[in-house]
């Protein structure tokens, strides 16, 4: 059984049962007065080297300033996470505030019981949203509420190597600005290197929607339009057509996508479309090894770009009002300017509030250090909501529609007919209303 | 003499099978020596190999503390599993009673119910007992094995009846009989069992990926996991890890190897 088996099993097993049937609105508590103990799913904390450090760091400096506030840390990978809170349900002890990835945040909101911000906290989330990116605080709304605040996040950028690049006759301090400029560069690149020209992370195992959703919607598509299924209509389907061409005249590196970043870090590809979270550790493996750069993502022609957001975001859980404040407080803690700057500084991910990155006292220096960050702050001011479906077959959806993107890219048919196939076949597992 | 020209094509074919067998480890080996810069080559022997995985993992996760958290969950799983095998199996075979053949039946078809389908269950009642992030929550809901009872209750069946029929005329009771005389006598087969309960345990993955909340409680599976993440996977302290959490195997292999294969081939074991 891999992985994959184990978590659609939990998934199964946890949603066939109601798992926090909603329960009378209890007010938040004012304050703490007393000792408490609230647990914390995060899944950087299962990263040794990567967010470990810096989230053991952030949960420290919370416990300092809030001494009578217990933090029980609980460590998980992104992809099981989910699965950790829904058996921490089903077996009765209800976690207070967990980190989740932004694609289940429907289900997250309509079905595991998460707390609306705005009933909760009111006031004290508008007060503690000031100075916050608009679009980053979009990022985890649900029907026009603030279910999950966004934590960590990033959006898809465009790693080069510069050694191929300039092997291929290209010029690295011009890159491709639109999809048609990368295509004609990864031919290049593929033709005088015989290395891959460009690969998308857009496609699975690894997780790649939020690549996908990001360039088709640069193209004006939509993966869905409420619960109506649209990854096969025009604009988005257009986007995947583009990128059969590009594997058709060998633009596109014909790679496994499962070692799409191991195939980039050996300088094996000139250009690789994936989440900025990866750019330290991209840094120090390809260091002394080939020149990395970085651009914003490809538009198509004049189109504005589309990037989404890959990453996550905190869900208050708890019922107990005093656990509600403990967490709430917890929140604000991990959201808090002190807090991005180590997040982004140690971590990588980009930083909701953005008056830090001029601020001496928190980002200036370390992105002046760091001038590759700039393509990813640029692109922010177009960040678009990554689309997560709704009802409870939304995991199934998503993969139907992954896997048609993959055979429709990779495969040998029509890959509109594809897409339409997988189109009609997923939407009577959308909610009919 | 005469055989040796016919025995090289053997002696070729199990030289390449074995270097087959052998070359994942060696490449683990290998890349736990590798510099991060030099990760990906395919070069057989690294430029600058050092030994700076491996303080990082001791440095990152608590390695030491999961490899014994590992050592005493395989070891307790084993025992548990050779002792309800032995006792369960002693049952049936020395006192049949009527429906004996049913309860076999329903031991060996509990071997065939998938995992997927008790672990949310047995989390519920771990979570109820208290047993979450516990070496006993690891071991208990693993202690009782269909297949050490199947495999004991063949082994059992086919032990002389007048040997035990002679001990029991000889005042022997039924505990006297079991660790005196069976027992004893089963030795292959119980070595087999406990080397691969053992292996299976130290190899066992989601339900402490289930169960587990701290890391300092984690097993060897879990603290591997540390290293690999949707952002990528280290692949020098990731195998820097895996070839720490082989050593202990690979140390009770060496040690009992000659055991180990006696006990597999004489219990028709593979």
């Amino acid at each position: 059984m891999n992985r994959r088996d184990f978590l659609a099993t939990a998934s199964a097993a946890a949603l066939l049962a109601p798992l926090a049937p909603r329960l009378a609105h209890a007010t938040m508590a004012g304050e703490i007065t007393e000792p408490v103990t609230i647990s914390f799913y995060d899944y950087n904390l299962a990263s040794a080297g990567l967010g470990k450090e810096a989230t053991e760091k952030l949960i420290a400096g919370f416990m300092k300033a809030h001494p009578l506030i217990k933090v029980d840390a609980i460590a998980a990978q992104s992809n099981e996470i989910l699965s950790r809170v829904q058996a921490d349900l089903v077996a009765g002890d209800q976690p207070d505030l967990a980190q989740l990835v932004f694609r289940d945040l429907i289900y997250i909101a309509r079905d595991l019981g998460a707390e609306a911000l705005e009933d909760l906290a009111g006031e004290e989330l508008a007060e503690h949203a000031r100075g916050m990116a608009p679009k980053g605080l979009d990022l985890g709304k649900v029907d026009g509420k603030t279910y999950g605040l966004a934590f960590t996040f990033s959006t898809p950028v465009l790693f080069i190597n510069a050694d191929l690049f300039r092997a291929a006759g290209l010029d690295p301090e011009n890159p491709p600005r639109t999809w048609d400029e990368v295509r004609a560069a990864g031919k290049a690149i593929h033709e005088k290197t015989g290395k891959g020209g460009f690969f998308p992370g857009a496609y699975g195992p690894i997780d790649g929607t939020f690549v996908y959703q990001a360039i088709a919607m640069s193209n004006g598509g939509m993966v869905r339009e409420g619960n109506k299924l649209t990854f096969a209509d025009d604009g988005a389907a257009d986007a995947v057509v583009m990128l059969r061409e590009a594997m058709d005249e060998g633009s596109h590196a014909r790679i496994d996508p499962a070692s799409h970043m191991d195939t980039f870090q050996a300088g094996e590809l000139g250009m690789f479309l994936f989440t900025s979270a990866v750019m330290s550790r991209f840094e120090k493996s390809t260091a002394g090894k080939f020149e990395m750069r970085l651009a914003k993502m490809p538009s198509f022609g004049d189109k504005p770009t589309a990037p989404t957001n890959s990453g996550s975001a905190l869900f208050l859980l708890s019922k107990d009002p005093v656990k509600q404040r403990a967490a709430w407080e917890l929140m604000k803690y991990l959201t808090s300017k002190e807090a991005y700057t180590i997040i982004t500084s140690e971590i990588g991910y980009l930083p909701l509030r953005l008056d830090i990155i001029d601020d001496p006292k928190y980002l200036k220096g370390y992105v002046e250090a760091h001038p590759m960050l700039q393509p990813n702050l640029e692109q922010l001011q177009n960040l678009t909501p990554n689309v997560a479906f709704p009802g409870p077959n939304y995991r199934q959806v998503e993969n139907m529609m992954k896997d048609a993107v993959v055979e429709a890219v990779f495969g040998h048919g029509d890959p509109r007919a594809v897409l339409k196939a997988a189109q009609d076949q997923a939407q009577p597992l959308m909610p009919s209303s | 003499m005469t055989n040796r020209p016919r025995q090289l094509p053997v002696h070729a074919m199990m030289i390449v099978l074995s270097v087959l067998a052998l070359f994942p480890v060696y490449w683990m080996i290998v890349t736990a020596l590798k510099p991060e810069t030099e990760i990906f080559s395919t070069a057989l022997w690294p430029k600058a190999p050092s030994l700076e995985n491996f303080g990082y993992v001791l440095e990152a996760i608590p390695m030491l503390r999961i490899l014994w958290n590992t050592a005493l969950m395989a070891s307790a799983t084993a025992a548990a599993q050779v002792l309800t095998g032995l006792l369960a199996a002693y049952a049936l075979v020395r006192w049949p009673f009527p429906g004996v053949k049913l309860a076999q039946a329903v031991i060996g078809l509990s071997w065939l119910v998938p995992f997927q389908v008790t672990m949310i269950p047995n989390y519920v009642l771990a979570t109820e007992l208290g047993l979450r992030d516990t070496i006993a929550g690891l071991v208990i809901p693993n202690a009782a094995a269909a297949f050490a009872v199947i495999v004991f209750y063949n082994a059992m069946r086919s032990f002389p009846k007048e040997v035990i029929e002679a001990a029991r005329m000889d005042g022997a009771g039924a505990s006297r009989i079991l660790w005196q005389i069976v027992a004893p006598n089963m030795r292959p087969a119980l070595a087999a069992l406990t080397v691969l309960a053992f292996i299976s345990a130290w190899n066992e993955y989601f339900w402490p990926l289930l169960l587990t909340r701290h890391i300092e409680n984690a097993v060897v599976q879990i603290g591997l996991e540390m290293f690999m993440s949707q952002e990528g996977n280290q692949w020098g302290p990731m195998m820097a890890a895996a070839t720490l959490a082989s050593l202990p195997i690979l140390a009770l292999y060496l040690v009992l190897h000659r055991q180990i294969i006696d006990s597999f081939m004489r219990s028709g074991l593979k």
